[in-house]
């Protein structure tokens, strides 16, 4: 069994003392570069192994039996003739849980198997393991479950009905918020020249990661370990899940959570690892569990459905004055990271602008619809939508720019923000509207839309923009550290060792590059062991854009650490004193005589022979904001960014095309170009289909879309052209000065099409997604309108 | 139910494999011929991840069966590199960074090997229309559009 490390330096970085690394770092080899992915080989063979690709011999498929009603009691469930069937070797139910019978990243109670009730379509009732799928499946048919239906609450509006049936004991509202108010927002509403209300709703939006949720899980009897091979965000908090569900200690659960074929925020929670846990404890054999695509959309969590209220006020002048937000969450059935989510939707409502007064408050509310959960841009895209429309429509009400309206009221470094902290760390929201502003898009926009509305009569033309903070890291109170582990091997290999996931977006390739310019060696020797809570040190969550970030700040601590070490090897190698001596360029040198070096196979050769390898830990924490909301709220680290949209609006059938979008990120320093582009660009798609196609519908419980003929993802022609203009701004305590950038680009995006859709056609949308239908009711709305 | 035996061609070489009549070809080269390059994404011929190509043609492997495939050529991402060295698609995938978490990656290889092998010099809605079954949630497809232009170039040039 392998070491397990686990560490929790809560102690922020003393980051002055980094600034030896950044000195001679001048011009770096490999940070901002154009680096080619260290996995992009295996990738395109098809030689990466996956979770779902493992298969051996005598291993065992498993099912789950699903809930046949969205809100039911169980009356009786009986697995009898299903235990009968040859071939099957487990039906498991709630009575096989040793441990508690609960999973969720904050509270536990979405069951493992359900006990006496169902709250959702998506609900478990009992696991199957069986010889092949077509056996698993037949014995599924064979389970007997008698239910009594319980009214089924679709919305947070019924839930919240005095009559409501109760989904939970506790009552319905899973989670309220309420931030600390600043300022009198009703006087200062009062004092606005213009107020503005609205109300915004928006859909359950599907991840849609083309692996679907899967693994592989063996039980070493003889070691006692269970090792469950499975896609996901954080294998160390799904190492503890799993124990506390088996009863089990969680040094003897070996959880490897990467590769992972997509996630988006939607592995960071359980799926099948407990039920595969459960199956190879029980059958003592080899247990596959591979979602169907509809069990994925029916079961897994998506990006909450919320509405969101607005009252703004501005002075005459363009200034913001107020304002006033109010959050509702349909959550689905259970918890999982739903109080998270609703904190970051009002953390992100107000955007990155000054508000002397304003107040944010917002429920979480359970219902029998489908979960909600987590998904990249994190309770920001609900909201953003809303905002940026709002302050197109005040820069419009005064005549302004929408840019130059944005800009005169955006924020600054070292600025109180609307919800009160004080911004200390990097803050680039006008240098992304100013670049914004010098594209030709923006600039020649008027001479653009004229020139294609005169090749498309029938079509008309709109450019729109919309901006973001997004926030970097957990929060204050939260545990947001990494640890991570730097090995030299004889013969000069390079190990590095972290907890993280790859998840698609390319972060081992950014680690390896932090790691290959700090130690100024090259790329190629650093091999990267990751996401294995037996052979990798626990960094933390790959979620919230931080693994870049915390990561790079572990992996320049270690290298602070082994400096010296190496210093010392070579001292005893050398036989002189270590102040002889310096480390620079993956070597170490004499001060009186540079040509005098040992390289760093040299030294590790000659550690290994002194039977002492080199081996160093780094640790990060991240530093935290001045203000303490609760709830992990404020946060201290944002992504800013700037989207600019070009649509065209078919005036006949209503069809809206995405024909170009610019995103202007400031994540601090970026440091794969390519890898900043590719999030870029993959998160404009992901918000265009949220804006104009995508929507997990849901009637009375019962899920409509169970696929991709139903839930319509943008393909290859529906996408527009892009271009990535990086913004960089130096993070000073950020690893070469980078943040993150993760998240940000999925988000502005939408208001920006919305609100080139108005640009073009004159007409705004209160709901998501923006159908072809709505728009030509709209269209028709508009025209009745002026004719009256 | 009673196995079937089937004969084809794989990645140039003819195999004769046991198989379930009821098999997906997708499910064979996986389970049977341990080729899981091709991946499962939907099962239902909506995603494009299991795209092999059937006599040169890109083919959903979920939506053919496998006794379908009988004295048949079949081509999947494990048959396109020869021994170590890759052909100009997969290096141009990973020059031009269009692969990420990289799941849907083989599929889109093979429809934009198919698009290459019959039109050298697509125009970028040609390969748009190639790969328009193949789903990508990753990337925004415009790395990948941008990787096949390149490919397509450097064939050309040969």
């Amino acid at each position: 069994m392998g070491e397990r490390y686990t560490f929790l330096n809560r102690e922020p970085l003393n980051l002055s003392s980094y600034k030896f690394l950044l000195l001679y770092m001048t011009s770096y080899r490999y940070i901002g570069r154009r680096v080619p992915r260290i996995d992009a080989r295996d990738k395109v063979t098809g030689r990466t192994v996956y979770s779902t690709d493992r298969y051996s011999e005598n291993m065992l498929r498993a099912r789950v039996l699903r809930s046949s009603l969205p809100h039911a009691k169980i009356i009786r469930l009986d697995v009898s003739r299903a235990r009968e069937l040859p071939g099957v070797e487990a039906v498991l139910t709630h009575e096989d849980i040793p441990g508690h019978n609960g999973f969720g990243i904050v509270t536990p109670n979405w069951p493992v198997l359900c006990v006496d009730r169902v709250r959702y379509r998506g609900d478990a009732l009992a696991l199957v393991a069986a010889r092949d799928e077509e056996t698993a499946e037949e014995a599924l048919s064979l389970i007997e479950v008698e239910y009594e239906p319980l009214p089924i609450i679709e919305t947070p509006e019924e839930a919240l009905r005095e009559d409501a049936p109760l989904i939970h004991e506790g009552g319905n509202i899973q989670h309220s918020m309420d931030i600390p108010p600043k300022g009198d927002v009703e006087k200062g509403l009062a004092e606005s020249d213009i107020v503005i209300e609205e109300t915004y709703s928006t859909q359950f939006m599907e991840h849609a990661y083309l692996e679907t949720e899967g693994g592989v899980a063996i039980y070493d009897e003889e070691e006692g370990v269970i090792t469950v091979w499975c896609g996901d965000q954080y294998a160390f908090r799904d190492q503890l899940q799993i124990a506390r569900s088996l009863d089990w200690d969680p040094l003897k659960i070996r959880v490897i959570g990467s590769p992972t074929g997509g996630a988006f925020g939607g592995k960071d929670e359980i799926s099948v690892q407990i039920h595969l846990a459960l199956l190879a404890y029980y059958t003592k054999k080899p247990v596959r569990l591979h979602w169907s695509r509809e069990e994925s959309i029916v079961a897994g969590p998506k990006r909450h459905a919320m509405k969101t209220t607005f009252r703004i006020g501005m002075g005459n002048d363009g200034k913001l004055k107020a304002i006033d937000v109010k959050v509702v969450a349909n959550t689905g059935a259970y918890d999982t990271i739903a109080g998270p989510v609703l904190n970051l939707s009002l953390e992100s409502s107000p955007g990155p602008y000054k508000y002397p007064q304003s107040r944010f408050r917002g429920i979480s509310v359970y219902t029998n619809n489908a979960m909600g959960g987590e998904f990249r841009g994190f309770g920001a895209a609900q909201v953003v939508f809303g905002l940026e429309q709002e302050l197109d429509k005040l820069a419009e009400r005064l005549g302004m720019d929408p840019i130059e309206f944005r800009l005169l009221n955006a924020v600054e470094e070292g600025d109180i923000s609307a919800l009160g902290h004080r911004l200390q760390t990097s803050v680039g929201i006008k240098e992304t509207l100013e670049a914004a502003r010098k594209t030709d898009l923006w600039r020649d926009r008027e001479k653009i839309k004229r020139d294609l509305n005169a090749a498309a009569r029938y079509k008309k033309f709109g450019v729109g923009v919309a901006s973001e903070w997004h926030a970097v890291g957990l929060g204050v109170g939260l545990p947001d550290f990494s640890n991570i582990i730097v090995e030299i091997h004889e013969g000069g290999e390079i190990i590095l060792r972290t907890g993280a996931i790859e998840i698609g977006q390319g972060n081992l390739t950014a680690y390896a590059q932090m790691l290959a310019e700090a130690l100024g060696c090259d790329i190629e020797k650093i091999k990267v062991i990751h996401g294995d809570t037996f052979e990798s040190p626990d960094s933390g969550t790959v979620t919230a854009s931080r693994s870049i970030l915390i990561n790079g700040n572990a992996i320049l601590d270690a290298v602070k650490t082994l400096q010296p070490k190496l210093i010392e090897i070579a001292a005893d190698k050398f036989g002189i004193p270590g102040d002889e001596l310096e480390y620079s360029d993956g070597r170490v040198s004499f001060r009186s005589d540079p040509d005098r070096t040992l390289t760093l196979a040299e030294l590790a050769d000659h550690a290994g022979s002194s039977g002492v390898p080199i081996k160093v830990t780094g640790t990060a924490v991240f530093a935290t904001s001045d203000k303490d909301f609760g709830d992990g709220l404020p946060h201290n680290y944002y992504t800013y960014i700037t989207q600019i949209a070009l649509v065209g609006v078919d005036t006949g059938t209503g069809e809206v095309e995405v024909l170009k979008v610019i995103s202007l990120p400031e994540m601090g320093k970026a440091i794969n170009v390519d890898g900043v582009e590719g999030q870029c660009e993959g998160a404009v798609v992901m918000g265009q289909g949220y804006t104009l196609y995508e929507n997990v519908v849901v009637e009375k419980g019962e899920f409509k879309t169970t696929g991709f003929a139903t839930y319509i993802l943008p393909t290859a022609l529906d996408v527009p052209e892009q271009e990535t203009v990086i913004v960089e701004k130096f993070e000073k305590s950020g690893p070469f000065g980078a943040k993150g950038v993760g998240e940000a680009p999925t988000v502005p995006v939408t208001p920006a099409i919305v609100n080139a859709i108005y640009d073009a056609v004159r007409v705004r949308f209160k709901k998501l997604p923006i159908t072809p239908e709505a728009v030509l009711e709209k269209m028709r709305d508009l025209a009745g309108t002026e004719e009256r | 139910m009673e196995e079937i035996t089937v004969q084809f061609m794989l990645n140039g070489k003819a195999v004769r494999v046991e198989t379930p009549p009821a098999f997906t070809l997708l499910r064979l080269l996986r389970e049977r011929l341990g080729l899981t390059g091709t991946k499962p994404g939907c099962e239902r011929g909506e995603c494009g991840a299991c795209t092999v190509l059937l006599d040169g043609e890109p083919v959903n492997s979920c939506l053919i069966l496998a006794p379908q495939v009988e004295g048949r050529e079949v081509l999947t991402i494990e048959g396109l590199a020869d021994g170590d060295k890759l052909n100009p698609i997969q290096e141009a995938f990973i020059e031009k960074s269009a692969v990420q978490c990289g799941y849907c990656i083989p599929g889109m290889i093979m429809s934009a090997t198919a698009l290459l092998d019959t039109n050298p010099e697509p125009s970028r809605d040609e390969i748009k229309t190639a790969i328009s079954g193949n789903l990508c949630r990753c990337t925004g497809y415009t790395k990948i559009i941008r990787a096949i232009e390149v490919a397509a170039e450097r064939i050309r040039k040969r």
